[in-house]
């Protein structure tokens, strides 16, 4: 079984249908990739499957347990994390701080109200460490605020990699990179793929095409194409959109 | 490799240090200033008070305007304890603090999923919901009058016993508890706890996607913080020898609002205690000048939202900040204002 | 029943009071997303106004001011429930002048300044009027009682809850009949859409903000000669407002005019039976209601909730 399966998913808002049964697995291991259009559903899809919104109909389950309509704090605690197409740091505090309070070491003692944290050596090397991963060793005592854009991108993916998750997601991480940053940015991803079950949403074909083992195609708010690069460089819709040819 | 020393990991970090000896000091020479021992008790009882308000307000984002409730619970129930039960210091206290935690905690039922503006809201209906029962059950409190004629029970240690009629004494005693919540204030801030809240305040979004039960964070700091409001009123209806309910109205849970937010609580620990005496002293000497001081302090206040949000601390810290240094003396006033945040 | 529908007609009236009251505080919450706790000041303002209107410090304004005076006093009221709001609507704009740096930074902001202003003004009156109780004179064709069906009632209280219809009624037709109403419903739910329109949000807050304090000066005009003059008045007003925006759902204006007639009738039911606890009734129905019903009871979906 898949590490991680969505089976017929369901959600609308109000009268507009958003999501219609979708169905999404992906492997332990793998790079998966979502692509579609803008306003195809991809994001409302990562939204369902992380927890900010309850499907109407459907199951999701990670190894097998059953977590549809848990809060996005139960989901997380099981071992998902994800990015944030628009981006969600603690601005105010520093790179290090804003990896710390991530550490699932942390999130388990996040009730002590006594000992201090700062004094936790610990914890703050295994942010280090994340920190590096991400491309941001040095940057430790910055504001989260104060980073340039691009490091705030690296950021982004730092937190959700600091809670050693067992699937991460990514939503749009290239967003708003330039083309020297998003190569960057693909190496960090190769990186990640070697021990991390990784989910990316994009846009830039290229940019999945050359990471991901599978692509899923979602547009109208359904799964209209599943399969390796290879394959799907075949495919009708990938084809048509003129955007195949350039992976 | 990441080895940090800092203030922030002290039991006694120096500025408490330096707080803590103007106020143990203050008995000597408070009178020959011109001002009078009990500003002293009011002034470290509001600290008490400002300090666990601002776990709320500066530390997670919640902003209460109905916070007088906790501190009057407190007031009414050490009031309530000495005159129908027996007369106990220590048990008052507990009896006040546990009355506090428990209607904040109930209160906090209700608001936990809220934040910003819709949480203001419900805190004062809450509020009002308080001080109403305060006016109008007045079997219990007295009505308007309040409780009158509440005792200063005797400081009671094992075999010693102190009596606290005296405003010096009841200045000791209170100045301990001041430092007791000091420290363990300060521990708390730099704990997971902490740091987890102030993550809250910058983006509960994310905090709740890291994987933290937001919901249980807000209720637990808001019970804390009522039931530190709670122990502030305890003192203050001791200190009054009396309980009334000026204390929960609107009124009441805006002017503290207001303290913490001048003396910098959003950016500093020592915020509210630099506010509460900003308010005092003005009451105090703008009070002799004029009637309508008030009016003064509540222009000051606009002044401080519209220019300052960060208040007198975020003031100096910018102030030093820019003279960077050029006299140690200032150095130091600025590490004093500054760590509370590391 | 017959015992039942004196209190129920009460509770009407004070009810569309409370509405009238609600209204300038909806215009405010639900287009500038902004809780104006100045509302009650600014009602308390509007009768000092009145009151100043009506029956002015002779000694200050000399010959001019024994003519005005010898003006009928139906003449001086109804030119004062004129004015004053006009005036109060002129401190409000000016207020929200000042309520422009906080635009933009943290909602908690706007919040704190309406506080500290609403301070700033009762210590004002405080300071200008006194702290003792005045009143304001009414023409004698509204005031005193009439019988209706063997039961006496305040014919003042009648010709207020006329007010409160007709103030409801304009602003009904300004937001449903006139364009600014649709501009004004569109920031109700979303200001990016008014942007989007191409419509001059700086003008419309201005305008708005000056229509909500107008409105709390009116209500202030018709209350006073029912709950008196004092210069913290403004706090028995400000509180059943934001009751009624709560329960009756941030942003919606029938929600406003139902939450406070609903307020109204629990107050004036429960005053029959309790009257210690008469006001207590509006607190409980409020945190019964949204604890069912976080968005209130006509809510729509809004930036302010969490």
């Amino acid at each position: 079984m898949a590490l991680f399966e969505a089976r017929g998913i369901h959600k609308r808002f109000g009268q507009q249908v958003v999501l219609e049964h979708v169905d999404l697995s992906f492997e332990a291991g793998r790079l998966s990739g979502i692509m579609g259009p803008n306003g195809a559903g991809k994001t409302t899809c990562f939204n369902v499957l992380t927890g900010r919104h309850r499907p109407d109909r459907g199951r999701v389950t990670l190894d097998g347990e059953d977590i549809t309509g848990l809060s996005p704090d139960a989901i997380a605690r099981r071992g998902i994390a994800r990015s944030f197409q628009v981006m969600s740091l603690f601005d105010e505090n520093t790179a290090l701080d804003n990896l710390i309070v991530a550490l699932p070491e942390v999130r388990a003692r996040g009730f002590d109200m006594f000992r201090r944290l700062s004094a936790d050596d610990a914890a703050a090397d295994r942010a280090s460490a994340v920190l590096a991963r991400v491309g941001l060793a040095g940057l430790e005592r910055r504001r989260a605020g104060d980073l340039a854009y691009g490091e705030r991108r690296a950021l982004e993916i730092g937190i959700a990699l600091a809670s050693r998750p067992r699937l991460l997601f990514l939503d749009e991480p290239t967003s708003g990179l330039g083309s020297e940053s998003t190569a960057r940015l693909a190496e960090l991803v190769q990186d990640l793929k070697r021990d991390h079950s990784v989910v990316v949403i994009e846009h830039d074909m290229q940019f999945l095409f050359a990471l991901a083992d599978t692509i899923s195609v979602i547009h109208w708010g359904q799964v209209i194409a599943n399969g390796t690069p290879d394959a799907l460089r075949e495919n009708a819709w990938v084809r048509r959109s003129a955007l195949g040819g350039a992976a | 490799m990441t080895k940090r020393v800092s203030s922030a990991g002290r039991w006694l970090p120096r500025e408490m240090a330096v707080l803590l000896v103007a106020l143990a000091t203050l008995p000597l020479w408070i009178e020959p200033v011109g001002l009078y021992q009990y500003l002293g008790v009011e002034i470290a009882i509001w600290m008490i008070y400002g300090l666990g308000f601002n776990l709320l307000l500066g530390y997670s984002g919640l902003p209460s305007f109905g916070h007088g409730a906790f501190f009057g619970i407190g007031a009414y129930a050490f009031g309530l304890f000495q005159l129908w039960a027996f007369e106990s210091l220590w048990l008052g206290i507990l009896c006040a603090v546990f009355a506090a935690f428990v209607a904040g905690a109930v209160v906090a039922c209700f608001l936990s999923h809220r934040r910003g503006i819709y949480f203001a809201l419900m805190t004062i209906a809450f509020g009002q919901v308080f001080w109403f029962i305060a006016i109008k059950w007045h079997a219990v409190t007295g009505g308007e009058d309040g409780l009158l004629n509440i005792p200063r029970p005797a400081l009671d240690v094992g075999l010693a016993s102190a009596g606290l009629e005296s405003n010096t004494a009841l200045y000791c005693f209170v100045l301990a508890v001041l430092a007791a919540v000091l420290v363990l204030l300060w521990r708390l801030v730099h704990s997971p706890f902490g740091k987890v809240l102030q993550a809250i305040r910058q983006n509960e979004a994310r905090a709740r996607f890291v994987g933290y039960n937001v919901w249980m964070f807000k209720w637990t700091v808001f019970s804390l913080s009522a039931a530190i409001a709670g122990l502030a009123g305890s003192l203050f209806s001791m200190a009054q020898q009396s309980a009334y309910p000026d204390v929960i109205s609107l009124h009441a849970s805006g002017i503290i609002v207001m303290m913490t937010l001048i003396g910098g609580g959003f950016v500093s620990f020592w915020g509210p205690v630099i506010g509460v005496t900003v308010y005092f002293l003005a009451r105090d000497v703008l009070g002799t000048l004029t009637e309508t001081w008030l009016l003064w302090f509540g222009l000051m206040f606009v002044v401080a939202v519209l220019f300052k949000p960060e208040g007198i601390a975020g003031a100096w810290q910018e102030h030093v900040g820019a003279a960077s240094g050029r006299s140690r003396a200032r150095r130091a006033l600025a590490g004093l204002l500054s760590t509370g945040r590391d | 029943m017959t015992h039942v529908l004196p209190h129920l007609l009460n509770g009407l009236s004070l009810g569309l009071l409370f509405a009238l009251i609600a209204l300038g505080f909806m215009l405010i919450v639900g287009v500038m997303e902004l809780i104006n706790l100045a509302h009650g000041s600014l009602f308390a303002l509007g009768a000092y106004f009145a009151m100043v209107i009506v029956a002015p410090d002779v000694a200050w304004l000399g010959a001019a001011g024994e003519a005005w005076l010898a003006l009928p006093l139906s003449v001086r009221y109804v030119l004062a429930i004129l004015v004053a709001p006009l005036l109060v609507a002129v401190v409000g704009m000016g207020l929200e002048l000042c309520m422009r740096r906080t635009y933009g930074r943290k909602a908690e902001y706007g919040l704190l300044l309406t506080f500290g202003a609403a301070l700033v003004i009762e210590e004002t009156i405080r300071l200008v009027w006194g702290p003792s109780e005045r009143y304001l004179q009414v023409p004698q064709a509204i005031s005193g009682a009439f019988l209706f069906a063997g039961l006496v009632y305040s014919k003042y209280k009648l010709f207020a809850a006329l007010f409160a219809m007709a103030a409801i009624a304009l602003v009904w037709l300004l937001l449903e009949r006139t364009p600014y109403g649709a501009i004004i419903k569109a920031g109700a739910h979303d200001s990016e859409m008014v942007r989007a329109l191409g419509i001059n949000l700086t003008r419309l807050r201005l305008l708005v903000f000056g229509l909500g304090a107008g409105l709390a000066g009116f209500a202030g005009i018709v209350l006073t000669p029912i709950w008196g003059l004092r210069p913290h008045v403004g706090i028995d007003a400000v509180i059943p407002a934001f009751l009624i925006i709560v329960l009756g759902g941030v942003g919606s204006f029938w929600g406003a005019v139902i939450g406070g007639i609903l307020v109204g009738l629990a107050v004036g039911v429960t005053g029959a039976y309790a009257a210690e606890w008469s006001l207590l009734s509006m607190y409980l129905l409020l945190i019964a209601v949204v604890t069912v019903r976080a968005r209130g009871l006509l809510g729509k979906k809004s930036a302010l909730e969490a």
